[in-house]
């Protein structure tokens, strides 16, 4: 919806205060700056760090790595509000239109656009590059269990291979399929379905019978990933419509 | 066994809303959308209602450990009688609000839109309520603010989407401001729980620090004068139903957020002078925002002003709770006074919103100098609009009237008159706003043809009666609030109690 809007010419970097008052501004700001740097410098740490405790239950949390026993077990209640937040994201930008007239096709996520040339070199590299990347992807969400890696770092990857499907330009996405929905939505239907299983199983929400927490998480961030790349490359397709149409108005 | 079922139900209150934004993005049918949303919003007013009789047994606290890891490694979610009164407001308004946007999101594009955001933002308010982590809150904040950002774009107008880029930017200063805050907090004490941190926190300069950041963070995101100049474009140019969101709930989550900082978390750090500081940017509020109310020239504005300036009754909690002759800082009344002030104004500004939806939507505009004869020809919403004007104003026998009385009495019982003068004067600028609008609601038509309904909709007769009731049906609650006193600062006393405990362990 916020692709309406009519990006003209701003003087954003006055924004309508004179200079007197900009400086004003960055002197202040400064002295709080200092001020806080200053209080920050002579404060201590705290001596019970929740590092050392996290490492110490690492045993328990079904992975070896860290950062993801704490996004995915000791904190994943945050984690899960999180993938909530990302779908707020997807669902604001959803286009509400159709790029093409409903009855000419069969509606396809991707669709080929039969461009009236086609590049064989860009073809030969997109066949290597996108299996190359979704298998790149696996693996880094494989590896999150053991070092860094995981869902987000496996979407970023996967939502490549399709910003590199989209830049050749013989494909096109379509956003309104039922496929997308449920891509998008995955990630948090998997999470709160796990919740909820847990709760079952253990008695308490989001807490995984310890034997099998590797294999929750797992179950978890394959979903993340699937909603993560799809919510990033629409985040991608949508900002690169709305360059398409404001060149547009602007040449006509 | 009881018990076991008992405490699911207080992650229910997330995973429920969670589950409904999940099913209306999946569903692709106007109709079973609104059915589903319908049925969550049911489920989840019998959550609260269960949860609300399940807490006298557990004295007044309940907290669920999530994950089964305990405090300061996990997460825990507590709920109180203060949190529950949010929960259960949050959830009535849910349900009547739920109703009343079947019939006013009738174009699918939007309403594709709505729901998914719509339950969304209901799973965020819901967090914050419960949330007992200082990170976690920011998590919560951050899915209310995002949520509301993307409801008050959705008509799409440029004044709208403007307003929520605004809102957005705002909203993201504040967020970042109360990070920072719970980052120098975790420095100095190790733990991101509210009940632990409430017990270490000594006054020291980075505490003093955190406590700037987090409440300068939450004070914009809750509109105090002089940061309030977001909330009238964004209130005002969203959809009747977000709109009434956005004021009756949305703010109240962060200044609930701030009462629990102020009160008990970070209490130790807190002085007289800042707590008369915001006591006297509320006063200014009252007086600002109910002058800015009378000078506006849209019915929408002017709603959106006048919660500008009930948002500053509500500072006047931290001068009467703090300062004075109060012997410790929650035993006092303000604290009731505030939350049943809370209660009252989310009921009426919700009512007061729908009725400007409906009147906007039929005659085609909300000029207020337009209005003439406006009772002729949408009797409810103006009988809406001015039941719940005299809950604003605080006659009685209103909900609003109860909740101005405990506020007076709690400054006159502190000594502290002049905060009585600010809100007496506060009540008689809102007779004026409210009055000038029904004066000209009542006011003949005059002979341009320009002031009469825009379109004449004899058909949809039912579907105006539909999109009437709602609001008619908060704007009873409102005055109904007054009879039904007792109960709820019943509840509250149990919170106070609670409160207490908490903070036993500092002194």
């Amino acid at each position: 919806m916020f692709l309406k809007l009519e990006f003209q010419e701003h003087k954003l970097s006055s924004a309508g205060l004179s200079s007197a008052t900009r400086y004003l501004l960055g002197i202040l700001i400064t002295v709080l700056s200092a001020a806080l740097a200053f209080v920050i410098i002579r404060s201590e740490k705290a001596a019970p760090d929740l590092a050392t405790l996290a490492t110490n239950k690492l045993n328990l949390s079904g992975v070896e790595n860290p950062v993801t026993a704490v996004l995915l077990n000791f904190r994943s209640y945050d984690t899960l509000l999180e993938i909530a937040v990302l779908l707020i994201v997807a669902v604001s930008i959803l286009p509400d239109r159709l790029p093409i007239p409903a009855a000419t096709a069969k509606i396809q996520f991707l669709s080929n656009m039969h461009p009236h040339s086609v590049n064989p070199v860009l073809v030969g590299l997109l066949k290597w590059l996108i299996p190359l990347a979704i298998v790149m992807g696996g693996y880094l969400l494989w590896t999150g269990a053991y070092t860094p890696g995981g869902a987000f770092q496996a979407g970023a990857v996967v939502a490549g291979a399709g910003v590199a499907l989209s830049l050749a330009g013989h494909h096109r996405f379509i956003w309104q399929t039922a496929s997308v929905r449920i891509s998008l939505s995955l990630g948090l239907l998997m999470f709160v379905m796990v919740a909820a299983a847990n709760a079952i199983i253990t008695g308490t929400t989001l807490q995984y019978p310890t034997p099998y927490a590797g294999s929750f998480i797992l179950i978890i961030e394959v979903a993340a990933t699937v909603s993560i790349a799809a919510t990033l490359l629409l985040l991608f397709t949508q900002l690169k419509a709305m360059v398409e149409f404001t060149m547009k108005g602007n040449n006509q | 066994m009881t018990h076991f079922s008992i405490m699911m139900l207080l992650p229910m209150t997330v995973g429920l809303p969670l589950l409904a934004a999940i099913v209306s993005v999946i569903i692709n049918s106007h109709r079973w959308r609104t059915s589903i949303s319908t049925m969550f919003a049911t489920i989840q007013t019998l959550i609260v209602i269960l949860l609300l009789l399940a807490i006298p047994d557990a004295d007044g606290l309940y907290r669920y450990t999530l994950g089964g890891w305990g405090a300061p490694l996990g997460i825990d979610l507590v709920v109180d009688g203060l949190s529950l009164i949010l929960l259960l407001t949050t959830t009535v308004l849910v349900l009547v609000l739920n109703l009343y946007s079947i019939w006013y999101f009738s174009d699918v594009a939007t309403s594709t839109r709505f729901w998914p955001l719509w339950w969304l933002l209901v799973a965020g308010l819901n967090a914050a309520f419960i949330a007992a982590d200082a990170f976690n809150i920011y998590v919560a904040l951050e899915m209310i603010g995002l949520a509301a950002v993307a409801l008050v774009a959705l008509t799409g107008t440029r004044t709208a989407l403007v307003a929520a880029l605004r809102y957005a930017l705002v909203g993201l200063l504040g967020s970042l401001c109360y990070l920072l805050g719970v980052v120098l907090l975790y420095r100095a004490y190790g733990t991101l729980d509210l009940a632990q941190l409430a017990t270490q926190t000594q006054a020291s300069p980075l505490t003093g620090s955190a406590l700037c950041l987090i409440s300068v963070g939450l004070v914009l995101k809750t509109a105090l004068f002089p940061l309030h100049f977001w909330l009238p474009p964004a209130h005002a140019n969203a959809p009747a139903p977000v709109s009434a969101a956005l004021s009756a709930l949305v703010v109240k989550a962060s200044f609930y957020l701030l009462m629990r900082f102020w009160l008990d978390v970070l209490n130790p750090t807190v002085t007289g002078i800042t707590a008369n500081f915001l006591g006297v940017l509320g006063a200014a509020a009252i007086l600002w925002g109910s002058f800015a109310a009378f000078r506006t020239q849209r019915l929408k504005l002017l709603i959106a002003y006048s919660t500008v300036a009930q948002l500053g009754y509500l500072f006047m909690l931290f001068p009467l709770a703090l300062t004075g002759s109060s012997p410790t800082p929650l035993s006092n009344a303000a604290v009731t006074a505030v939350t049943y002030f809370i209660i009252a104004h989310a009921l009426a500004k919700a009512a007061m919103f729908l009725a400007a939806g409906n009147i906007l939507a039929s005659c085609g505009h909300d000029k207020i100098d337009k209005l003439q004869g406006l009772v002729c020809y949408q009797p409810l919403a103006l009988l809406t609009f001015a039941l719940a004007g005299v809950s604003l104003i605080g006659l009685p026998p209103s909900g609003g009237f109860i909740a101005k009385w405990l506020l007076l009495n709690a400054a006159i019982e502190n000594g502290q008159w002049w905060w009585v003068v600010v809100m007496l004067g506060g009540g008689l600028l809102a007779a004026a706003y409210i009055g000038r609008v029904i004066n000209i609601a009542f006011s003949q038509a005059s002979t341009e043809k320009s002031t009469g309904p825009m379109k004449t909709v004899p058909e949809r007769h039912s579907l105006q009666v539909n999109l009437a009731m709602p609001g008619l049906a908060l704007a009873m609650l409102a005055i109904l609030l007054g009879f039904n006193a007792q109960w709820i600062l019943n509840l509250l006393e149990g919170s106070i109690e609670l409160h207490l405990a908490n903070a036993g362990g500092v002194q």
